[in-house]
């Protein structure tokens, strides 16, 4: 083992020496790597020492002599971590940095080395003056590096930095040399925390030492001189201040955390809190990259305070938590500010220039999703960790504190992502790779996975289905250049291979969406091969989704079920921003499916208070505030299935999808907020939250949706738009079935469920194919299209006889048990509603065959085919799935109806043979279906016969007769289609509750831009922030002087 | 009150009054250089309370020679702790003004301003 | 006006926060159980009897490498705000006529100057004095070079390679030290002589010429560089 003290003698040798060199910069930049290289090889070499080895750390005395007569640093597990991140850090920074070092000259990279090595030693120096020293050092080295590129910019931003921090550890060295006087010594070890907090002055000089590092810290709102660093000094040098200064500052808190008492960790928990949430709430109203980057950065550090004193509180799981949360942030941050310079562009709207770039886009997604928190990433893991532990702590303030900062961090990093992905204002313009920048960027995102991996591990994470699947999707992306056809057959064998494999492992009601995630998955991926070309991206995203959709069949914990949940959300948005215009729409996709998540995260916290396991069922026995996680739940899977209040981000969403990604996400994604729920009633049953009974009023937000979800769905010009509002009604049904809590209510609820998947994915086919072929959504620019369409049209017939609730095909049976399940719960009010709803749906039904199928054909779609031959595949399997169905309900019914005795024993359909026998009347599939048959060719031969003799009309006969209007499309019979209707029901879908979430988000914004303004850009300023943020603190820690 | 009309304390309030006196200049002062000198003075009075606390009542200098026998050093001299770390404060406060001012020259090529307050194009 | 008085309500604030250390401010009567072992053992252990340079150059010489370590990069950022200044500007250069007492008296000076400078870091271990104080001391022989003559131009290299030298030597000094004797920077792997003679403390006194070179040459090279950024000198 090398001494550690080398380090140190090898870094400042090696600076003193460049003086040697003269003007031979390369030489000397080849010397300041080979330094960095060897201080990362002894940190490592330490590392692997301390590793699963558990000893005493070492001591380093310098001087010769034994503390607390001179220094001693210290090495063991937890420096060499330390120290690890940061020689790694700086090594890449100055290999990020290389040309701009050169160009600065050996100055620069004296100043450079000097900093790794300041960090180096404040995380192993024992002395708390030798602390003062390093960190002086590590400020100037700073100051200096921020003018690395010397500019309007910068310079400023450096002074203020040099005032700042010169104050900041001015009061350092005040209270280190007062803890001298009332101490005795400066040694870390002997600095007794009694003795000094006894006496006033004591008390005083340590306040003053926690305060200083706190600051140096960056805390909310006294930090803007910091944030004004990240966004002046070249980003290579805010990922290094971000990621090696942070960490090394961190450490110093936590070490330096021993001369504080209870108060002090209380005090050090709030102001993290406070940071996270206020920086992070800032940082949405922010649209310079670095400064966002700075803004964040603060928060994260500010989260890791936040975790640092709740030491006392998290015991041995404050290790694992905030060395989580610290990874992610070191990796995520300097790659994001290495990406930042990189691709070299200011406003968060420029990104825009690298969209449709695999590569770059695959760093920001990964670093993205890792700050968020989401798995595999290692900050998952940290971030499920912490949660459990404040729930058990009973900590709820400070839970919802972090939850919504988090939320805020989403807003703007997935805002920004989005911007990267999609924003096609600006010119393509990929930068060029250069390696040196490169190759640093990719070998943190690389570490984010494998330490990712490795948290899992530790949190006792273990899914072989997930890791399979994620060797299936990094296999897909590497095979990416594969042509469609090839990669749809292996996305499809794999779906196959899984569904045999485990077509017995699933029994009772997980069975039922086992079947709905496999085949579903299946038949709508075979759309797929219409596709032409590699369609790029398109099949790593899709299996993922898929994985986490079965994920969360194959989860026994409440840890592998959130993971699952998390890595579906994560698929399903870049799915959905994979459409046309889909920008926003996925930004608030992913906005609920982050909030919806974070409720249930908490949920799953709250329920787990006073359990060792993490098992899913100790939902069933939930010891403490039950109702509470039970409404927190309920609320977070709602959104997934987008009831009413929760819906906004549906409509977009799903309309703006790709041809055969809408019928995923709309017929099978939406049905996980449905497993959720089934998971959450069975478990936890009817809950009372203030006497109140929360499936009741669940009940009455599910005929709601329906109502409201089918209404909307009417009033749509645009068909897709129109499906996806019906998705949201018949969900809707489907939760009013669910807190039914009885054996009908769930069989028709769950019958609904089956016969959604099959109408919604067929009705989206169908239009998706119209869509493809007529190059529009709205349906007043079709019309006619019966018969150059006429397979569509058959299946779009179908599918609105069974989403219309008509008999003969399935979707009459779901109706017919829903309301046989109401009268059964004497919920008549609810009937009359969901009852008026369903009349709601013959309006839209008719409406999407009529304007697009009947009437005259326009003069430019004259020519358009039918819709290609491989998103009809999937339409007929569906249709003749429908068909079996219908004639014989009970192959569906039954079974569904005998696994749900297991849980519902009462009130069960009897059946004879196709006959169902409810308790208000009975129901022969295969008769009905025989007579509706009959009736209906009568009907169509009689019809058939007497319009024989109608007149055809003209094209231009009746439209455009005699006007000029401005907007053709207003004459068009199709467009405003129920005008009368809507004139007289249109007050209730007036966008109120988008108006509502536009408010919410002004609201934010307007309190974040004024909050922001206090940051005036004066350095003045910001030395009062400080002094005043020492005053206040003081003040509110003693509760006076 | 007798406590505090002694020598070491007297010049522990001057290093105070003189860090108060310095940070009002570093808040209020607009001019960079009045700033900076702000900052000098701070520097300054810490130091003077760093080495008002190595006094030892009716203590000489931490020096064996005539005057202090090695016998008797322990009962004989002052602290020299502090007046070590206030060798390796002064020297900080030098590098630390000297790069301040550094910036403060700069700056003022930069845009020919004094004024902290023409220094404000990064914000928010 | 109002922020003024918000100010000053800030200012009192600190004033009552750290007025809590005057308070409790005494005095002290005797030394404390750390000073008093560097009394007691500091001359035996370290040989220097400046017990103030032992602190500084043994017991604390870590601290005392950082410092140096401070001033070095506080030159090498002046020294580089100062290239790329002079790279970008391209302005002219007016002398001020210097008085003819002042040249003269500099030219007598300075060598006198230099002289204690070296007298001063060299005795650091006996007397009042040590390396940062004669290296300051030569600065301000530099100062008045600077003053008396400002058309003078100093050799760069000489001042980059004193500075490499003296900062290595440091570094080379605290590595035997630790090979040698008991631990990085410990003076004890030379002779510790006799305590109160100029060859005496081990290596304290090599370590104070360094530092007292090292600490000289930085400062020069901050004079210098702060002096070529003059319009007017």
């Amino acid at each position: 083992m090398v001494n550690p003290i080398h380090i140190v003698s090898i870094a400042l040798g090696v600076a003193f020496a460049l003086g040697f060199l003269g003007k031979r910069e390369k030489l000397a930049l080849g010397i300041v790597y080979t330094a960095l290289a060897v201080m990362l090889a002894i940190s490592a070499s330490w590392l692997s020492h301390f590793w699963g080895n558990v000893t005493e750390p070492i001591q380093i005395f310098t001087g010769g002599f034994k503390p607390p007569f001179a220094i001693n640093l210290q090495m063991g597990l937890a420096e060499s971590v330390f120290t690890l991140l940061i020689n790694t850090a700086g090594l890449l920074g100055a290999i990020y940095l290389a040309n701009e070092l050169l160009k600065a000259g050996k100055n620069m990279m004296i100043v450079f080395l000097v900093l790794v090595l300041g960090l180096n030693v404040m995380v192993m120096t024992r002395d708390l003056f030798n602390l003062f020293v390093f960190m002086e050092i590590q400020s100037i080295a700073i100051a200096g590096l921020v003018i690395l590129n010397p500019d309007r910019k910068s310079i400023p931003a450096g002074f203020k930095y040099v005032i700042a921090t010169g104050l900041i550890s001015s009061l350092l060295l005040l209270g280190t040399v007062f803890i001298y006087y009332f101490g005795g010594t400066l040694n870390i070890d002997f600095i007794s925390q009694e003795s000094l907090l006894y006496v006033k002055g004591g008390s005083v000089a340590i306040f003053l030492v926690l305060l200083s590092i706190v600051l140096e810290l960056k805390p909310f709102p006294a930090n803007g001189w910091a944030l004004d660093v990240y966004e002046g000094a070249h980003p290579g040098i805010g990922a290094l201040i971000s990621a090696a200064s942070a960490t090394a500052g961190v450490f110093v808190l936590d070490k330096l955390m021993v001369f504080g008492n209870f108060t002090f960790f209380n005090a050090i928990s709030i102001i993290g809190a406070i940071t996270f949430l206020g920086s992070n709430l800032l940082g949405i109203k922010q649209d310079n990259t670095r400064r966002l980057l700075g803004y964040s950065s603060v928060g994260q550090i500010g989260l890791i305070m936040t975790i640092i004193g709740l030491k006392p509180y998290l015991g041995e799981n404050t290790k694992f938590i905030a060395l989580a949360i610290l990874l992610s942030h070191y990796l995520a941050k300097a790659g994001l500010f290495w990406l930042a310079g990189m691709v070299n562009a200011d406003k968060l709207k420029d990104w825009g220039a690298i969209r449709g770039h695999r590569i770059y886009l695959f760093l920001m997604g990964t670093f993205i999703f890792t700050l968020v928190g989401f798995p595999p990433f290692p900050s998952f893991f940290g971030k499920w960790q912490l949660v459990m532990q404040l729930a058990n702590n009973h900590h709820f303030w400070l839970l919802a504190i972090i939850l919504i900062g988090s939320f805020f961090e989403g807003v703007y990093l997935f805002r920004w992502l989005g911007y990267a992905i999609k924003w096609d204002e600006v010119e393509q313009n990929y930068p060029k790779i250069k390696l040196n920048q490169f190759i640093p960027t990719v070998i943190f995102a690389v570490l984010a996975y494998a330490l990712g991996f490795y948290f899992g591990e530790l949190s006792g994470y273990k899914s072989t289905f997930i890791y399979m699947a994620a060797a299936f999707i990094a296999f897909l992306y590497i095979f990416d250049f594969l042509p469609v056809f090839v990669k749809n057959t292996l996305a499809i064998g794999a779906m196959a291979l899984y569904y045999f494999a485990n077509q017995d492992t699933f029994h009772g009601l997980t069975s039922i969406f086992f079947i709905i995630f496999v085949i579903g998955g299946i038949i709508t991926l075979l759309a797929g091969y219409t596709f032409k070309g590699k369609r790029t991206g398109f099949y790593p995203l899709v299996m993922m989704m898929f994985a986490g959709l079965i994920g969360l069949l194959e989860a026994k914990t409440t840890l592998e079920f959130f993971f699952a949940w998390e890595l579906m959300t994560a698929g399903s948005y870049f799915l959905i921003i994979r459409g046309k215009k889909s920008m926003e729409h996925a930004l608030s996709y992913i906005l609920f499916s982050v909030g919806g998540a974070y409720l249930i995260l908490s949920g799953f916290g709250i329920a787990q208070i006073g359990h060792t396991g993490m098992g899913l069922d100790v939902l069933k026995d939930v010891h403490y505030y039950a109702p509470i996680a039970f409404t927190l739940m309920a609320i977070g899977f709602m959104t997934k299935l987008a009831s009413i209040g929760l819906h906004i981000w549906l409509p977009g969403a799903h309309a703006e999808a790709e041809a055969d990604v809408s019928p995923m996400v709309s017929a099978i994604l939406l049905k996980a907020g449905i497993l959720g729920l089934v998971m959450l009633f069975l478990s936890m049953g009817p809950q009372k939250l203030f006497g109140i009974d929360v499936l009741y009023v669940l009940s009455w937000v599910g005929v709601l949706t329906a109502l409201m979800g089918n209404m909307m769905a009417a009033f749509q010009e645009d068909a897709k738009r129109l499906l996806a509002y019906s998705s949201i009604g018949v969900l809707g049904y489907a939760l009013f079935g669910l807190t039914m809590m009885s054996h009908l209510g769930w069989l028709a609820s769950l019958s609904i469920v089956v016969t959604h998947f099959m109408f919604k994915s067929l009705l989206f086919l169908a239009i998706g194919g119209v869509v493809m072929r007529t190059k529009t959504k709205y349906m007043y620019q079709m019309g006619g299209l019966i018969k150059q369409m006429p397979f569509s049209f058959v299946s779009v017939l179908i599918g609105i006889i069974v989403i219309a609730g008509l008999p003969p095909l399935t979707g009459f049976g779901g109706k017919w048990l829903m309301f046989n399940a109401i009268m059964e719960n004497g919920w008549y009010f609810q009937a009359g509603i969901a009852f008026f709803a369903g009349v709601i749906s013959f309006l839209y039904c008719f409406r999407l065959i009529h304007t697009i199928f009947l009437g005259q054909p326009k003069d430019e779609l004259r020519n358009v085919k039918e819709a290609p031959f491989w998103m009809l595949v999937p339409q007929y399997i569906i249709i003749t799935i429908l068909l079996v169905l219908s004639a014989l309900p009970n192959s569906m019914l039954k079974p569904i109806g005998q696994i749900l005795l297991n849980y519902f024993p009462d009130g069960a359909l009897v059946w004879h043979g196709q006959l169902a026998i409810g308790p208000y009347g009975y129901w022969n599939g295969k008769l009905i279906l025989a007579i509706v048959t009959i009736i209906f060719l009568a009907v169509f031969a009689w019809l058939y016969i007497i319009n024989r003799k109608a007149q055809k009309v003209k094209q231009f006969n009746i439209v455009y007769a005699a006007e000029r209007p401005f907007r053709p499309e207003t004459t068009h019979f199709a467009y405003n289609f129920y005008a009368p209707y809507q004139k007289a029901l249109g007050f209730l879908v007036a966008p109120g509750i988008t108006n509502f979430w536009d408010a919410v988000s002004d609201g934010a914004h307007a309190i974040a831009d004024k909050i922001r303004s206090i940051y005036n850009g004066n350095g003045q300023t910001y030395l009062a922030h400080i002094l005043g943020f020492t005053v206040i603190v003081y003040i509110l820690m003693n509760g006076g002087f | 009150m007798a406590q505090y009309l002694t020598l070491e304390f007297i010049a522990m309030l001057t290093g105070f009054i003189l860090i108060i006196i310095g940070l009002w200049g570093m808040i209020t002062q607009k001019n960079l250089i009045k700033l900076v000198i702000g900052f000098s003075l701070f520097d300054t009075g810490l130091n003077i309370v760093i080495v008002s606390m190595a006094y030892v009542k009716n203590s000489t200098a931490p020096i064996i020679d005539k005057a202090v026998d090695v016998s008797q050093a322990a009962s004989k001299i002052a602290d020299p702790v502090p007046q070590a770390l206030v060798l390796t404060s002064i020297v900080i406060g030098l590098g630390v003004t000297a790069l301040m001012l550094a910036y403060v020259l700069r700056m003022y090529r930069e845009k020919k301003s004094l004024d902290i307050n023409s220094y404000t194009d990064l914000r928010w | 006006m109002i922020k003024k008085g918000l100010l000053l309500i800030l200012l009192v604030g600190f004033v009552a926060v750290i007025s809590g250390l005057l308070i409790n401010f005494t005095g002290s009567n005797e030394l404390n159980p750390l000073a008093s072992y560097y009394a007691e053992k500091g001359p035996t252990e370290v040989g220097a009897a400046n017990l103030v340079t032992a602190v500084v150059i043994t017991y604390r010489g870590f601290d005392t490498l950082g410092e140096v370590t401070i001033l070095f990069i506080a030159a090498a950022i002046v020294g580089f705000f100062l290239k790329t200044m002079n790279a970008d500007t391209n302005r002219p250069l007016r002398l001020r006529k210097t008085s003819e007492i002042l040249e003269t008296a500099s030219t007598l000076l300075v060598p006198t100057i230099f002289m204690l400078g070296a007298y001063i870091f060299v005795n650091g271990h006996l007397t009042p004095g040590g390396g940062f104080q004669g290296g300051a001391v030569i600065a301000t022989g530099v100062m008045m070079i600077i003053l008396a003559r400002p058309a003078s131009q100093f050799n760069h290299k000489l001042i980059s390679v004193l500075e490499s030298i003296s900062g290595i030597g440091f570094v080379v000094m605290g590595v035997l030290g630790l090979v040698l004797a008991s631990g990085f920077l410990n003076n004890a792997f030379l002779p510790l002589g006799k305590l109160g003679s100029l060859l005496s403390a081990g290596a304290i006194p090599i370590i104070y010429v360094f530092i007292g070179i090292k600490v000289g040459s930085e400062l020069t090279s901050i004079l210098d560089s702060l002096k070529e950024n003059q319009n007017e000198i």
